[in-house]
């Protein structure tokens, strides 16, 4: 588990983000995968959605179909 | 851990891969690579007749193409599911396994000998259960298999079938003791050091194997082969459906775990980077292994017999099962992240682009990824007793298992298969635009099909159906039509019989390629937070095979007493299908009913007749 960071100077400017090797080294102590914890709360956001939707349409609504206009299946209309 | 790809000579190429040249596994373990290689073979073999199964039985169910009489589509049905998720995932399973355990030991199989033996034993099997299927398709042949992939009584097959499984399953179960005696070795001349997570993997998802196959073991050789046989004359459908899913749940994580193994092991070091966490690897695999039996009745949740405590207990279970699936896409989409942020990607959601895109096995992997993120999503509202009751037995279902064993796992094998067939082969990929364009083909044709299934499940569209239109009747659809629906999932499934055309095309061209020496070096990802950053526990399999046998304890046994109790261990007097009806023996029977309704109802009549006088 190294914690250095290393630039590689050879890999710089070839290319940026598009490189196909790595460009520098990220050790356990210094990565935060701030990104992950992105991606992983907008599943969240998106599964807590569907359920209250779900909850709403299939049983508030008892419409077996989530496709139609939502106010048809919470019965606003 | 060290990353057995780092070699001293190694060097790269930006024209074919980021990943370093070196030995191959072909190199390192000759004889072994033959085994994988053939597994593999017979794995892409099912994955062919079973695509092909596949594509016939979309065009006919949406009513575009039919070929056949509706009466044969359970045979095609059969077909598709038996080789797909038994052949092509458990032979595609024992070849990475093997692969695995090699590598990550650094050691060859202990004999051979065995190792072909047991290969043998499952192809005997496979193609045992395979003849009884396909000679359902000719009346020349007095046998057939139409029991679909779950096989539930009274559905009867020909004894060839149950036989074959039978076979099948003895030969993983070799497979696993071949991979436990490499492990016994090793520990002997390595007392005291951790087991490398690949083969860590390898073992606990056997013992998960071990377990759950008791349940399928005992329907097949207790009730169902003898039942088909004629041994005994009935079975009790309940024990045996109950019995089929204590195996028929764990065997989807069978499927997963191998999947699962290349999205930790490969994945990483594809994007660039390393695994995040090894402890948390290790710990979802302990989690599948303690968990993935006990859950088996979510899949009864409307069957009558089991009541309904045991069904809570069993959702409950289900729920906990979340928690490894989440921790996977934790951990893998940080050890992707990592090789983004070191390939120079920046931004919370920018690093996305860094990630090489157009390599074929990372790009195929990581699609599977995300649609199993989606399959996560049907699979909770299929892991609820209630939301469950709107879902059951309809089109949903086949919608969410084609996200999870159709793309999760079938995506990333054909994915991880442009990597192995090159280590197994010494062979360059043959053509990597064409790879790409396959597994991209397939996550579109998935997202097709899958969304329409879901879709149509919701209207109430039933599953194994040849012609799910009836007369008089139509499903309302919200937003579409019927008809668009069938469109969709007709258009799927084409797009998926090319994406397998197109897989077939790089497999054969590879194969047949010349060897080459720009193949990467057999290898598997570095960790970030190695082993020794987790309890030694963990490596405790005893203790976790022995938690395993209690939680199934816990979870089965008052069911089962329950359904042996109120139906029987050989259940009430079922009547096989398919059967042949005696004519003769029928008109008796009618005849005779009918004569005892007269008689009774004559008696009846008098008897009134004589309390009337009598008053």
């Amino acid at each position: 588990m190294s914690s250095a960071t290393e630039q590689n100077q050879a890999d710089q400017g070839a290319g940026g983000p598009q490189l196909d090797h790595p460009v520098r080294e990220i050790g356990h102590d210094e990565y935060d995968p701030i990104g992950t914890l992105t991606l992983i709360m907008l599943y969240f956001l998106l599964l807590a959605f569907l359920w209250v939707f779900m909850y709403f349409v299939e049983f508030l609504g008892n419409d077996p179909t989530v496709i139609g206009w939502i106010g048809t299946g919470v019965g606003m209309a | 851990m060290s990353d057995a790809t780092v070699n001293d000579a190694a060097k790269t190429t930006e024209s074919t891969t980021s990943e370093p040249l070196g030995e191959t596994y072909l190199d390192k373990f000759p004889a072994e690579a033959k085994v994988v290689r053939s597994a593999l073979y017979s794995s892409f073999l099912a994955l062919a007749l079973g695509g092909l199964f596949g594509v016939i039985q979309t065009l006919h169910r949406t009513d575009f193409l039919r070929i056949m009489e509706s009466e044969t589509y359970y045979t095609v049905l059969t077909a598709h599911g038996v080789f797909l998720v038994i052949a092509f995932t458990i032979f595609f399973l024992v070849g990475v396994f093997t692969w695995a355990v090699t590598t990550s030991l650094d050691r060859e199989v202990e004999d051979i000998r065995f190792t072909w033996a047991w290969l043998g034993t499952m192809t005997a099997g496979a193609a045992m259960a395979a003849a009884a299927i396909l000679a359902g398709f000719t009346d020349s042949l007095d046998m057939s298999a139409d029991v679909l992939f779950t096989f539930y009584a009274p559905m009867q097959a020909h004894p060839l079938f149950y036989l074959g499984l039978t076979v099948f399953v003895v030969g993983t179960w070799m497979a696993g003791a071949d991979w436990f005696r490499s492990w016994f070795a090793w520990k002997k001349e390595n007392p005291g050091e951790r087991i490398p997570l690949p083969t860590f993997m390898v073992l606990t998802t056997m013992i998960m194997w071990y377990v759950a196959t008791l349940g399928v073991a005992t329907a097949i050789l207790a009730f169902l082969l003898p039942w088909s046989l004629g041994l005994i004359d009935s079975v009790n459908p309940t024990l045996t459906r109950t019995l089929f899913w204590f195996f028929g749940h764990p065997v989807v994580y069978f499927w997963l775990m191998p999947a699962y193994m290349m999205w930790y092991v490969l994945l990483p070091k594809l994007s660039g980077g390393k695994l995040f966490s090894d402890p948390l690897a290790r710990v979802v695999f302990v989690l599948f292994l303690l968990l993935s039996t006990p859950v088996g009745i979510h899949h009864q949740y409307l069957d009558p017999g089991i009541s309904e405590g045991f069904k809570f207990i069993a959702m409950t279970n289900t729920m906990f099962l979340l928690l490894p699936s989440l921790l996977t896409a934790f951990t893998v989409v940080a050890s992707m992240e990592h090789g983004a942020r070191q390939r120079g990607g920046t931004g919370r959601i920018g690093w996305l682009k860094a990630l090489p895109w157009r390599d074929p096995v990372f790009a195929g992997m990581a699609l599977a990824g995300l649609m199993f993120a989606a399959g996560g999503f049907s699979g909770m509202i299929n892991a609820g007793m209630n939301i469950n009751y709107l879902v059951h037995n309809t089109l949903w279902v086949p919608g969410h298992f084609h996200l999870t064993v159709g793309t999760a796992v079938a995506l990333t094998f054909m994915a991880a298969s442009y990597w192995f067939i090159p280590q197994l082969t010494g062979k360059k990929l043959w053509n990597r635009p064409v790879a790409l364009v396959q597994v991209v083909l397939w996550f579109v044709g998935m997202t097709f099909m899958a969304n329409a299934m879901h879709r149509a499940g919701l209207l109430g569209m039933p599953r194994r159906t040849a012609e799910p239109q009836y007369d008089g009747f139509e499903y309302e659809a919200g937003v579409g039509s019927v008809a668009e629906l069938d469109a969709q999932i007709a258009l799927g499934g084409i797009i998926l019989t090319l994406s397998l055309v197109l897989f077939f095309a790089v497999i054969i061209g590879t194969v047949l390629g010349s060897r080459s020496d720009e193949v990467p070096a057999n290898g598997y990802a570095d960790t970030l937070s190695g082993p020794e950053d987790s309890p030694k526990i963990l490596d405790n399999l005893k203790l976790w095979f022995g938690l395993a046998v209690v939680l199934v304890i816990i979870a089965y046994t008052f069911p089962l007493l329950s359904i042996i109790e109120r139906g029987g261990l050989f259940g009430p007097d079922i009547t096989a299908f398919p059967q042949s009806i005696d004519i003769v023996s029928m008109a008796w029977l009618t005849v005779e009913q009918y004569a005892t309704d007269t008689f009774t109802s004559a008696t009846e009549v008098a008897q009134a007749t004589i309390d009337g006088v009598l008053r």
